[in-house]
């Protein structure tokens, strides 16, 4: 019993730490993937109207842009509002540098998620630039191809570290509740020969794997928090980083923490029977 | 209730039985000797089917070695009791439980594995040492611990697989009165031994001699 006690206690922290490493991975694969987003969310595209359109054109225009499926936001910008940022950016009026505003009239539209690669936005560009008001659409094209060519790089980068945290703790959780169960393999056999059935020799063996697995996701979901908390409370402002997960995050790896040891314990047990 | 027919089982090389043709009937008390390697234990596996002959077949009761499936070996061995030298028992669990166990794999009620199981630990003298573990127990009294776990499920014929190897004289002696006893009450008994003193202690017991994996003569 005391031998079962530690192999018990051995196979429940070994999966606490693989879920850990499963736990971490996906807050890593996650936030790599947030920040990507967000970057690429900083995207916009500016038009710049010819600025011998009239305000009917420039109406017109606008409403064309706000029917746009594609277009997730637009930000109409007066040659006023334009000589306003130029001085908040340049500290000096655009008024008193040459007696008049030369600043076209221009909207600023922001692509809703899907329509932010390059091919989308090359489509986009063209169609608004046939536009009669048009002058010129303008964008960071080269930041697009960047972007798209790490973040493929990223992607496959995480999905492998993902991937391969992933099967490591599923190895260690099988391997562990193997050794649990190789343990014991004397109950098994005597169990087979008074004629028990292979169900009645599996069931207390899976329920006691998933029970393990569960208690091993319980421990790692209180060791996740509690790193999660030093985080955001105490190196915060150091990393300049917040941790943030839902509860059900914490389900999930209760969830998973059980399938393993319920998925472990079956395939064990099966090579005893 | 348990035959023979040309069966022959080779699982590991210069190990085995050969060409077995023999029949064991109800109540009988059988010994099988013969030196190490001689294939009595092999004989053993091939009743409770834990092997199966390669050629030939093995008939326990309605069981064919040739066409039984996985699903029913169990079912076998609830009629069938095996002792061995090494006990087996589940050194975790006290005797009630080691005996119990046989009980509720065949899925017996509570009520009614309890009174049997008291009963078996009375008729072989453990009636006092129900909370015991194993480990607290003498060699004899785990081996009639393994008797009390295969009789309590009243098996038709109990296998024991060199019962006194791990007993001194004296106890060897009690337990084979106790086997005995078992089998005037009706249960078939085959020993495997190759204590040739032990075989005198039961009168009218068929001797099967074995030696290299095939019957040199039976008696």
């Amino acid at each position: 019993m005391l031998r079962s006690k530690y192999s018990g206690a051995f196979s429940i922290i070994i999966i606490a730490i693989s879920i850990i490493m499963v736990g971490f991975g996906y807050i890593i694969a996650r936030d790599t993937l947030f920040m990507v987003e967000n970057i690429r969310s900083q995207f916009d595209v500016d038009i710049f109207i010819l600025t011998t359109a009239g305000s009917d054109d420039i109406a017109v225009f606008d409403k064309k842009l706000r029917r746009m499926n594609e277009i997730d936001r637009v930000i109409y910008i007066s040659p006023e509002i334009a000589a306003e940022k130029f001085k908040k950016e340049f500290g000096e009026d655009i008024l008193d540098i040459l007696d008049y505003n030369p600043l076209p009239p221009s909207f600023t539209i922001s692509l809703k998620p899907i329509y932010r690669n390059l091919m989308s936005v090359e489509a986009i560009a063209n169609i608004l630039q046939r536009d009669s008001v048009v002058d010129e659409v303008k964008y960071r094209k080269n930041f697009l191809i960047i972007l798209e060519k790490y973040q493929r790089i990223i992607l496959v980068c995480v999905l492998i570290v993902f991937a391969f945290l992933t099967l490591i703790s599923i190895i260690l959780t099988s391997n562990s509740i193997k050794m649990t169960i190789f343990a014991r393999r004397d109950i098994i056999l005597t169990m087979k020969l008074i004629g028990a059935t292979n169900r009645f020799v599996k069931t207390p063996f899976v329920i006691e794997g998933t029970l393990e697995g569960g208690l091993g996701a319980l421990l790692a979901g209180l060791i996740i928090y509690g790193i999660i908390y030093v985080q955001n409370t105490y190196l915060q402002s150091f990393f300049n980083y917040t941790l943030i997960v839902s509860y059900q995050y914490y389900i999930g790896l209760l969830l998973l923490g059980s399938f393993l040891g319920w998925i472990g314990s079956r395939q064990a047990i099966r090579r005893f029977l | 209730m348990i035959s023979f027919i040309n069966a022959t089982c080779s699982f590991r090389k210069n190990a085995g039985v050969k060409n077995l043709n023999f029949s064991i009937d109800d109540g009988e008390f059988v010994f099988l000797t013969g030196p190490s390697g001689a294939g009595k234990s092999t004989l053993l596996r091939l009743i409770y089917m834990d092997l199966f002959p390669e050629k030939g077949k093995v008939l326990i009761r309605d069981y064919d070695s040739g066409k039984i499936k996985d699903r029913q070996i169990p079912f076998l061995r609830r009629k069938v009791g095996m002792i061995f030298q090494d006990f087996q028992l589940l050194k975790d669990r006290n005797v009630y439980q080691n005996v119990a166990i046989s009980l509720y794999a065949s899925h017996y009620k509570i009520r009614e594995i309890k009174s049997r199981v008291y009963d078996i630990l009375n008729q072989v003298g453990l009636g006092h040492r129900v909370h015991h573990k194993p480990t607290e127990l003498s060699g004899g009294e785990q081996q009639r611990v393994a008797i009390a776990r295969a009789l309590v499920k009243e098996p038709i014929v109990l296998l024991a697989d060199e019962p006194t190897g791990n007993l001194d004289p004296r106890v060897s002696i009690e337990l084979m009165n106790l086997l005995h006893k078992i089998n005037k009450k009706g249960t078939a008994v085959i020993v495997a031994t190759h204590n040739y003193s032990l075989i005198k202690r039961v009168p009218g017991a068929r001797l099967i001699q074995m030696n290299d994996g095939e019957i040199a003569s039976i008696t």
